[in-house]
């Protein structure tokens, strides 16, 4: 890259995060005093699945925990620096292997229920160890997690096997929402019921008609908020309802036609009808690992490290953002967004070249052959994937990325399939070669989250849910994400970071594209919109202008 | 009568049973179920012990001669399964979705007919021929429609642009008029269709000669002699645009983010919630039925000759 890519980038960088920052601290907002009052209807493109705290990461998921739990602790989304919250203050020994919480007195759920250690120790006893009697799972936001001690009535301490590093962070995540006992006594399955889940938090669900619409309304007697948020007391809005919208063209429409004040998931093609009607668009960053491609290299036709160079080299990542995206996606530096604790700018190793491409392919064996696709021994270089629903555009991506990978003769089919299909195929090597991935999470651990075999495990490793692969492991690599996840020194553990950055691309088994934001738009006259650390919108502050 | 009757319940049953076999067979050829669609989400981390477990309770490893009668057994009993997606039972989940659905359905036929009889007759009552032209290409012109890109016009002006009517969040009736209009104006094309032909061939038979020579008017003419004749046949139209007022409502509910059945329909297939699925066959099935059975019962009331030839059967 050169000295005006990079400052391009730098800037850009910038200006998505001074854009976001914006939203709190512009000083004609600060100068309006909120009103209390009034229904938000707030689009959301899909329906929720699941609300099992740990299950927060799928953004419809996430977006609906944030208003109805509280967190341990507060990550402060500009400083990215762990405040308190419910927990009033902590402290953790030497090696990370002890934590222990102060709880905040006079803290219910909304069932009545206290918020005191007893309750916090089985939350946590649940998402560091799942329940497997009712098939509640480990949330993969902890790591090396042993038991809980209850100390006294306010004060809960947790021990873990090995350093735990991650873990502070770890309970201010959405992931880490506490609900009420009565919610954890139900078994998985049935905590897509949005209004069994009871939090603490600043709404309460208290209708739900599945897959079509929710209505959250504020807890009046909500007097907990982080102690640094300038706001205290309830939330300023009475109600929001969440109507799930899949329609592009009908959320953009209502929310310009002013019967909605708040839409998710504004395509980059369509903000330009939003800002010309002076409708704000918030992209926020989501600061973990890039919207990307992953290499499954237990598959033989990528299990050559020139094979997947050669496709990286082959494809233009910024001919993609030029065609499908806006300034708002900035093109990828690295495996983890510039944003992301611990991100390298590895720039030089992300380069387009189909001449090397096209060299590399060569040297691997792959000769073109009449019908233009590369074949060795009999067998064509032809790879295939699946679309992922939850990213922007990314079936064009994908289409983008196969007409770039033709000109060096290799040939990607793009399914959009049947959700068993999808699901099914998607944990086999053999039938998705590569696969679209990116999640999000402001904590080093991030890189962990989408590589370990246990975690997500984008390149399907031994050892995971996958009972497909038949042989791919990287001691290499899982011992670098296992130093992240314990590894207690800071600056140690970003520099073990920046090293799986690098050691991913020298491999290649990532082809990142772009820092992925989550684009909202709102109506001028909706005020005190913000999110969390890593792009979920928090209505707590949220106030509507008399119109 | 009775016999008739007795013989097109016999009919009846054996064709929900049919329609349950064969939805259960190609549910059955899908890949993967709605366990795993719904559980093996990587940001779920279940182990795959716990989805083989998850997948026990809800039946889906047994043999399939076994989930077979244990399925078509519990139907007997009113027990259609459990829906995965939902995390509730079927009978509860249908029972939300079906009231809406059955609603918006009879309110899109009666905008269908009243669509369809005013296109006909005004083209039999006019004597300006463009005009007679213009509106026998509006069934052609209806009827290539796309519900789907009707629905998004119809929300773009009426909604949008003009602010008439609220999309998001509308009053109960206010909220069914676009969907309405969306439902109807493709089903209203074929009854409009058979209506001109009927009413075109019916003007030529020799009792519409015979009243005209009496010196009988048009209008007379068209309400006594020909009305009743025409729309005879497209009662039959009736019970077999059923399925279309069905696969309408799946494009028009998703359209107009209305809860009903067809919403249900398009999420049951995307999670493949086979138990779901296989109720709304049987329910549809159930209804079609029904529906055919009625305008069965109809013809003989609407037809006096057919009456006079089930009293001549010996």
């Amino acid at each position: 890259m050169s000295l005006r890519q990079s400052l391009s980038v730098a800037a850009l960088s910038a200006l998505t995060t001074f854009s976001f920052i914006g939203t709190s601290t512009n000083p004609l907002y600060a100068q309006e005093t909120p009103v209390t009052g009034g229904t938000l209807v707030y689009l959301e493109q899909q329906s929720h699945t699941n609300l099992y705290p740990p299950a927060g990461g799928f953004y419809p998921n996430g977006g609906i925990l944030n208003q109805i739990t509280d967190k341990l602790t507060y990550q402060n989304p500009r400083t990215l620096e762990i405040e308190p919250w419910v927990a009033e203050s902590w402290s953790i020994n030497s090696d990370a292997t002890e934590y222990t919480f102060k709880i905040r007195p006079g803290i219910t759920f909304s069932d009545g229920t206290p918020v005191d250690a007893k309750a916090v120790a089985r939350n946590f006893d649940t998402f560091g160890l799942g329940n497997p009697a009712l098939k509640q799972p480990v949330s993969e936001v902890i790591n090396n997690y042993v038991r809980s001690e209850v100390i006294d009535p306010l004060t809960v301490k947790f021990y873990f096997n090995a350093p735990s590093p991650g873990f502070l962070q770890g309970t201010s995540v959405i992931g880490s929402g506490l609900v009420a006992l009565s919610t954890l006594d139900l078994p998985f399955d049935q905590l897509g019921d949005a209004t069994k889940i009871i939090g603490s938090g600043p709404f309460i669900v208290t209708q739900e008609v599945p897959g079509k619409e929710l209505t959250l309304v504020a807890r009046k007697e909500y007097n907990w908020a982080p102690v640094k948020s300038a706001h205290q007391g309830r939330a300023y809005l009475d109600e929001i309802k969440y109507v799930i919208t899949p329609e592009d063209s009908v959320r953009i429409g209502a929310l310009v036609a002013g019967q909605a004040g708040f839409i998710r998931q504004l395509q980059a093609y369509d903000e330009k009808r939003v800002s010309d009607q002076k409708f704000e668009i918030y992209a926020a960053p989501t600061r973990g690992v890039n919207n990307s491609i992953a290499f499954r290299p237990d598959n033989p036709l990528v299990s050559d490290v020139r094979v997947r160079k050669a496709l990286a080299y082959a494809t233009d990542v910024q001919d993609i953002v030029d065609t499908l995206f806006s300034e708002n996606y900035p093109v990828a530096t690295s495996v983890i967004a510039s944003t992301a604790q611990g991100y390298v700018n590895l720039s030089a190793k992300l380069q387009f070249d189909p001449q090397k491409a096209a060299a590399l392919l060569d040297e691997a064996g792959w000769k073109v052959g009449a019908d233009n696709i590369r074949q060795k021994d009999g067998q064509k270089l032809v790879l295939t994937t699946y679309e992922s629903l939850p990213q922007p555009q990314n079936k064009e991506t994908l289409q983008l990325i196969a007409q770039q990978w033709s000109q060096v003769g290799v040939k990607l089919n793009v399914l959009a399939g049947d959700a068993g299909s999808r699901v099914v195929d998607s944990l086999d090597p053999e039938k998705t070669a590569i696969i679209p991935a990116m999640v999000g999470r402001a904590d080093p651990d991030v890189i962990k989250s989408n590589y370990y075999p246990t975690n997500r495990n984008s390149l399907l490793q031994k050892g995971g849910v996958s009972t497909k692969v038949k042989s791919f492991e990287d001691t290499e690599l899982n011992n670098l994400l296992t130093a992240i996840a314990r590894e207690t020194d800071k600056t140690k553990r970003l520099e073990l970071v920046g090293q799986v950055q690098n050691y991913l691309l020298d491999q290649a088994y990532v082809i990142p594209i772009f820092e992925e934001p989550q684009v909202f738009a709102g109506a001028p006259w909706v005020k005190g919109i913000s999110f969390e650390a890593v792009g979920r919108p928090s209505f707590y502050d949220t106030w509507l202008e008399k119109r | 009568m009775s016999k008739h009757l007795i013989s097109h319940l016999f009919q009846s049953v054996l064709t929900l049973w049919a329609a349950f076999t064969i939805a259960f067979v190609l549910l059955q050829a899908l890949p993967g179920d709605a366990v795993l669609i719904k559980f093996l989400a990587s940001d779920f981390g279940l182990t795959p012990e716990q989805i083989t477990e998850l997948q026990q309770t809800y039946g889906v490893n047994l043999p399939l001669w076994q989930k077979y009668f244990h399925e078509l057994g519990a139907i007997f009993t009113g027990n259609l399964g459990f829906s995965v997606q939902a995390g509730l039972p079927v009978s509860q989940v249908i029972a939300t979705n079906l009231p809406p659905t059955l609603l918006l359905a009879s309110l899109g036929f009666t905008a269908a007919i009243v669509l369809a009889l005013s296109v006909a007759f005004l083209s039999a009552f006019t004597c300006f021929s463009w005009l007679r032209q213009a509106l026998h290409a509006l069934p052609s012109l209806f009827v290539s429609v796309p519900v789907f890109w009707l629905g998004i016009v119809l929300i773009q002006i009426v909604s949008f642009q003009l602010g008439l009517i609220p999309v998001i969040n509308p009053g109960h009736w206010e909220g069914l008029i676009l969907p309405t209009i969306a439902l109807a104006i493709p089903i209203s094309a074929p009854i409009a269709q058979i209506l001109i032909r009927n009413i075109e061939a019916t003007l030529l038979l020799p009792h519409v000669a015979v009243a005209r020579a009496k010196g009988a008017s048009h209008v007379w003419v068209l309400w006594h002699h020909v009305a009743r004749n025409a729309v005879l046949p497209t009662l039959t139209m009736a019970g077999l645009l059923f399925g279309e007022l069905l696969a309408g409502a799946v494009v028009t509910e998703t359209v107009f983010g209305l809860s009903g059945l067809g919403s249900l329909t398009q999420q049951a297939v995307n999670n493949q919630d086979t138990a779901v699925l296989k109720a709304i066959v049987i329910i549809s099935a159930a209804i079609f039925i029904t529906i055919n059975l009625i305008v069965d019962l109809l013809y003989p009331i609407l037809d006096p000759r057919l009456r006079v030839a089930q009293e001549a059967r010996p």
